[in-house]
């Protein structure tokens, strides 16, 4: 793998996409290409071109009937205790919500925030010297094209530790507040960000079962407060999902 | 195809499936039961392929549907087939399970059964793209172990080290052959 810093040439970059593309890569050179794919529009689409090749293949994969208890369990976790889809009103609220605060086009073109878990326990049979650089780590990355705004976070799975950096977030009375929003929709705070400098948050219990892959999390702009609040009172400023690594 | 063509059953299966889709993004259970219906058999080969574990691929399976539950709002059916978006998801989750979980890598003398199933059937049930006819071409021009590592990497969903002790050379070899192996796929599918 290249060095972080180092630029790839573009048979490096192609090669890159298309491992990223087929699911080859593990760890940080993973970390690497989901930063790259997130910063770089080009190599996105590169990535994106690799796997329109790659899909027709899919067909070719032989059908096996799966027992059918399977879909009892699939029907049992959408009835589970954490369903929002018998509560019609609330499952509306929190729609609007998400809706109209992550799929609005002016945030999805302008931010994009997204955290790189490394599984709890991935036993890793390739590139020893690559698990010893990132032991546990989860790398978080904001990023703005428009304006020079950024965090960068880092979670340590291990100590349950979350650390965030910002650089050039807004300044004024409000105050960037993290969200994780989980399968049932409903944003749960994760605590305040400082708008310079370093923020660690220790993860409890609770929240670090939420932190799955494919779950949103979001930054809103909060009035200041002493606790974190019990919902988000505007459209985030950057959302995006995890991806575990 | 011209226009004078009836719609063939692949076409009409495709057709309910993009509908069945558009309503599990309105949280119909239905809808994602047939979905499931029509696309179980597939998605649970993908995972079984994958895991080479019978228990484990029923939970990943489970766990593609609540994702299709979750992520049918943001299929375009502009953009992607249906079925290939959903034997994505598949294939990724799977992928997912496989990276977290110990496992012993498929010793050679297992990949030959396991590489048995990828060449494509003539009963595709859901749909048959001519493009699947043209990247099996590809693979199949591709110097030979060139061609098999791309394929057990897809299909079996390994990494570099994983298709290293399987076809038993150094990681560096493994590399250059894929590698070089996709540049050649790449030209052949005619967008180098």
């Amino acid at each position: 793998m290249a060095e972080p810093g180092t630029p790839l040439s573009a048979d490096e970059r192609d090669a890159l996409a298309a491992e990223l593309a087929l699911g080859m890569l593990t760890g940080a050179e993973k970390a690497q290409a989901l930063r790259l794919q997130l910063s770089d529009a080009a190599f996105a689409a590169e990535v994106a071109a690799w796997e329109a090749r790659f899909a027709p293949l899919h067909l070719n994969y032989g059908e096996h009937a799966p027992p059918a208890n399977v879909w009892n369990g699939i029907a049992a976790r959408l009835d589970g205790p954490n369903d929002i889809s018998r509560d019609a009103g609330l499952h509306a609220k929190l729609m609007a919500w998400k809706t109209g605060a992550l799929l609005s086009g002016a945030l999805a073109a302008s931010l994009a925030l997204v955290l790189l878990f490394r599984a709890p326990d991935s036993p890793s049979v390739d590139a020893p010297q690559v698990a010893q650089a990132a032991p546990q780590l989860a790398v978080a990355q904001m990023v703005s094209p428009k304006a020079d705004m950024m965090v960068v976070a880092r979670y340590d799975a291990a100590t349950a530790q979350l650390k965030l950096r910002a650089d050039n977030m807004p300044q004024g009375a409000l105050v960037p507040e993290l969200w994780v929003i989980p399968a049932d929709g409903k944003p749960r705070s994760l605590g305040f960000i400082a708008t310079t400098g370093t923020t660690r948050m220790a993860v409890s219990p609770k929240m670090r079962v939420m932190l799955e892959d494919g779950v949103t999390l979001a930054i809103t702009m909060e009035p200041a407060a002493a606790v974190p609040h019990e919902a988000p009172s505007s459209a985030p400023v950057a959302a995006g999902k995890i991806t575990i690594i | 195809m011209s226009e004078a063509d009836p719609l063939s059953a692949a076409d009409a299966a495709r057709i309910r499936l993009v509908a069945a889709l558009a309503q599990v993004a309105r949280q119909d259970r239905t809808a994602l039961r047939q979905v499931y219906e029509m696309t179980s058999a597939k998605l649970f080969g993908i995972c079984l392929r994958i895991s080479s574990d019978r228990e484990a691929a029923e939970d990943i399976l489970q766990d593609v549907y609540i994702k299709v539950w979750n992520r049918a709002g943001r299929f375009d059916a502009d953009r992607a087939s249906p079925i290939t978006w959903l034997c994505a998801i598949a294939r990724n989750t799977a992928i997912d399970w496989q990276r977290s979980s110990s496992r012993v890598v498929t010793a050679p003398e297992d990949a030959a059964h396991a590489i048995a199933d990828d060449r494509p059937r003539a009963d595709q049930s859901i749909e048959r793209e001519q493009q699947s006819d043209r990247i099996n071409l590809c693979l199949d021009e591709l110097e030979g172990r060139q061609g098999e590592a791309i394929r057990a990497a897809f299909f079996d969903g390994l990494t570099y080290a994983d298709l290293a002790v399987r076809m038993d050379v150094p990681l560096g070899t493994m590399k250059s052959w894929v590698r070089r192996g996709l540049q050649r796929l790449k030209g052949c599918l005619g967008d180098g």
